[in-house]
């Protein structure tokens, strides 16, 4: 102690008044400004949030937002009533070149093979909004998914064996007739991606956001090494051919689904988009999507209050997986051959593109999300090349001018916007003012 | 049994090519451990560092020196500097830019964490693109893009003959090897003292620990965010140069994705934040890799590396050296 006390002199404010006056002032200077400033930001940033969420609390004014609100009034009926003329809408557009003259990019933009790409891409958007806007967690390998749901349809429908039959020669084998089975395979495939989701899940999901995503971008093309690797089972580099088509066969009707460009997978698709997207309605306005919520806003505090975090995000994480494993399996039957180069990551960016572009979060936003990023490429053709190069600015563009979306859900803009509780970095803006 | 005999048989010479791929993967992995120390966000732009690094060599080579035929003595000097310290300075210049275009405006608003990775997936898509978009065909609006990348794979043109320098166990070490090697162990070493010792290196540590005190402390934190993805940068420059020179792959605009991935699981293996664990993660991965080949076949090795990924996370998340950002 005796020893230490000279030192402890040393450093007293007497001391250093006397010794170097000025410095100490400025030291002060700056601690108490810095102070003022964290302060003054922090109410900012409250302000800020609070105008964001109270924007949807102002009083009509205008003709649009007194429509609105009649709307919202009636929203019993009027709510089922516009989805239901929406659908009808979707479900005409191919017949619109028929009925009238349309100029060139507009009747490119509603033929059946490209709306029925819209409406493949609308269902995968649909499905990653659940775990990336939704849930929160980002998954850049949602294309293993994919990619696992068209397998299953080509080795359930016999196509792989026919075609390695066919390859070897060996044998005459036995043409795909599991046209049928196309519905049970669809339960089929739901069931594979919903197990697959799991096993992957359920032991990274545990981990840092950003640890998932790396661990989601390995698995996409563990899967796609996997299928391009194990001749036996995929097909190998080669793929598989010959995936039937799928028709249904009952009582009086029979519907045959054609090749590639039958418009009658666009309605296939357009009913699993409907379907989903009541389906995801449903679950967000459920305790489950209250429960995506409590998580993406605050992990520790929902985690707390006792929310389930792993199971939620499990959840999630299995809807976006089956999601992606039934459009695989329409997919593979659409385009009747499959192949590993198809389920590469630039897919899984480009679907991400869609959700971040529309909204995360929203569930229009990843369907118009899905048209800007699937229908824009259609409409200004031969400018298709610099279509990635355009995905990709864009979504830098859109996390610094417009996190919410094209068209934001209201809950996950104030969140976008204002300032995030759980998980944030630093600012640094005046540091070394 | 017969994979295993294989193994045995290949031990030394999988061995020699581990550690030579081991020290690439840590070289790049010190960029994605050094900008996780800081900002805790996993840079996924940074193997697009890497790609142009390699773009950049081979513009040198092919545009600048016009190397026709492999060259030695003082020659081979002049070409390998000529070749490393433009790779070395665009890598860096894109880390900066990466920096201040996809980072910087979400920092200053204090976005979310999710923004931060989706912006540095959309900047590595968008400069992937840019790379596709220079075969000397496409334009952007004002200008002409000029013939560098283009969607098919470009070769380096050789700068040097492979020759033995030395044999271990039975296993020639060429002269490439030995020089990624050395390249390596030095870069290494000359940014563990630069983080240890330099005013710079004790600002990138203290923001690392807390980046709030050490803003009030007078540290300018941008400017050492700044400097940390420069060095990052400067990092992957280099191992982009002897990843071309060493494996005489050729240079392709998706060139960045499986290296940076592995160096970023070579980053995790070796504890997340930690400079020396990223030097070991890294060689451990490479060796890795090497040792699956006679094991496994050589068309599982990606699948490997993807395990391996997966088990670090699940069983030690913290790696082997622990995360100890900013000591």
């Amino acid at each position: 102690m005796a020893e230490e006390t000279p030192v402890k002199q040393d450093r007293t404010p007497s001391d250093d008044e006397a010794g170097r006056p000025a410095r100490k002032q400025t030291w002060q200077r700056r601690w108490r400004e810095r102070k003022a400033d964290l302060r003054e930001k922090r109410i900012t940033q409250t302000v800020r949030l609070r105008t964001t969420i109270s924007k949807d609390l102002q009083p009509v004014t205008g003709p649009l937002a007194k429509l609105r609100a009649k709307i919202e009034e009636h929203r019993k009926w009027t709510h089922p009533l516009i989805g239901f003329l929406l659908i009808a809408v979707a479900a005409l557009l191919p017949y619109l070149d028929d009925w009238m003259d349309l100029p060139l990019w507009v009747s490119r933009v509603t033929s059946g093979s490209a709306l029925a790409r819209f409406a493949l891409f609308a269902l995968f958007a649909l499905g990653l909004n659940v775990v990336v806007g939704f849930a929160g967690l980002l998954d850049l390998g949602y294309v293993a998914f994919w990619a696992l749901g068209a397998y299953t349809a080509g080795i359930a429908t016999g196509a792989h064996s026919f075609t390695q039959a066919r390859i070897s020669g060996t044998e005459e084998g036995a043409e795909p007739v599991f046209a049928m089975w196309m519905w049970g395979i669809l339960l089929l495939a739901l069931v594979v991606a919903v197990i697959a989701g799991v096993i992957l899940g359920s032991p990274t999901l545990r981990l840092r956001g950003d640890y998932l995503a790396i661990v989601t971008l390995g698995f996409g093309e563990i899967i796609r090494i996997t299928a391009n690797n194990l001749d036996g089972i995929t097909g190998g580099p080669r793929g598989v051919r010959n995936v039937p088509h799928p028709r249904i066969e009952a009582g009086g009707i029979n519907v045959e689904w054609g090749t590639l460009l039958d418009v009658k997978y666009y309605w296939l698709l357009l009913t699993l988009v409907v379907l989903w997207v009541i389906a995801i309605r449903l679950l967000d306005h459920s305790r489950i999507g209250r429960a995506w919520v409590a998580i993406r806003e605050d992990e520790v505090a929902a985690a707390a209050m006792g929310v389930p975090i792993v199971k939620m995000k499990l959840a999630a994480f299995a809807i976006g997986a089956c999601t992606a494993g039934v459009g695989g399996v329409v997919y593979a039957e659409q385009v009747g051959f499959i192949s590993p180069p198809t389920f590469n990551v630039v897919q899984s960016i480009l679907i991400l593109s869609m959700v971040v572009i529309g909204g995360m979060g929203s569930i229009p936003g990843a369907i118009v999300g899905a048209a800007i990023v699937v229908l824009l490429p259609e409409m200004f053709r031969g400018l298709e090349d610099y279509r990635f190069f355009v995905f990709g600015l864009a979504i830098v563009l859109m996390m610094i001018f417009r996190p919410q979306g094209v068209l934001p859900s209201k809950r996950r803009k104030a969140e976008l916007l204002g300032e995030s509780q759980g998980e944030q970095l630093y600012d640094a803006s005046h540091a070394g003012s | 049994m017969e994979f295993f005999s294989n193994f045995v048989d290949q031990f030394w010479p999988q061995t020699r090519n581990g550690l030579t791929l081991g020290s690439i993967y840590a070289m790049i992995a010190l960029g994605y451990t050094m900008v996780y120390g800081v900002l805790q966000l996993i840079n996924f732009a940074h193997s697009e560092v890497f790609m142009v690094s390699t773009f950049t060599t081979l513009f040198a080579y092919r545009d600048w020196f016009n190397v026709v035929a492999p060259a030695s003595g003082v020659g081979l000097l002049v070409l390998l500097m000529g070749g490393l310290i433009p790779a070395m300075i665009f890598s860096a210049v894109l880390a900066v830019l990466i920096e201040r275009f996809a980072y910087r405006p979400l920092r200053k608003r204090g976005a979310p964490r999710l923004s931060f990775l989706i912006s540095a997936i959309g900047a590595s898509f968008f400069i992937q693109y840019l790379f596709v978009l220079m075969d000397g065909q496409h334009s952007l609006i004002f200008f002409d893009l000029p013939n560098i990348a283009g969607p098919s794979p470009q070769t380096v043109p050789t700068v040097m003959e492979t020759s033995t320098v030395f044999t271990v166990f039975d296993t020639p070490f060429s002269n490439k090897r030995v020089i990624v090697i050395l390249a390596a162990a030095l870069m290494l070493f000359v940014l563990d003292r630069f983080v240890r010792q330099t005013k710079m290196g004790r600002g990138i540590r203290a923001v690392a620990q807390d980046a709030e005190a050490a803003s009030m402390m007078g540290v300018d934190i941008n400017r050492v965010i700044v400097v940390t993805f420069a060095v990052g940068g400067l990092m992957a420059g280099a191992a982009g140069f002897l990843y071309i020179l060493v494996l005489g792959v050729p240079a392709f605009w998706f060139i960045g994705f499986l290296p940076g991935i592995k160096a970023f699981t070579a980053a995790v293996l070796g504890g997340i934040g930690n400079i020396r664990g990223a030097m070991v993660g890294g060689l451990l991965l490479g060796l890795v890799e090497a040792y699956s080949v006679p094991l496994f076949g050589a068309e599982w090795t990606d699948v490997t590396a993807f395990v391996v990924l997966v088990l670090v996370l699940l069983f030690r998340p913290t790696g082997i050296m622990g995360e100890e950002v900013g000591s």
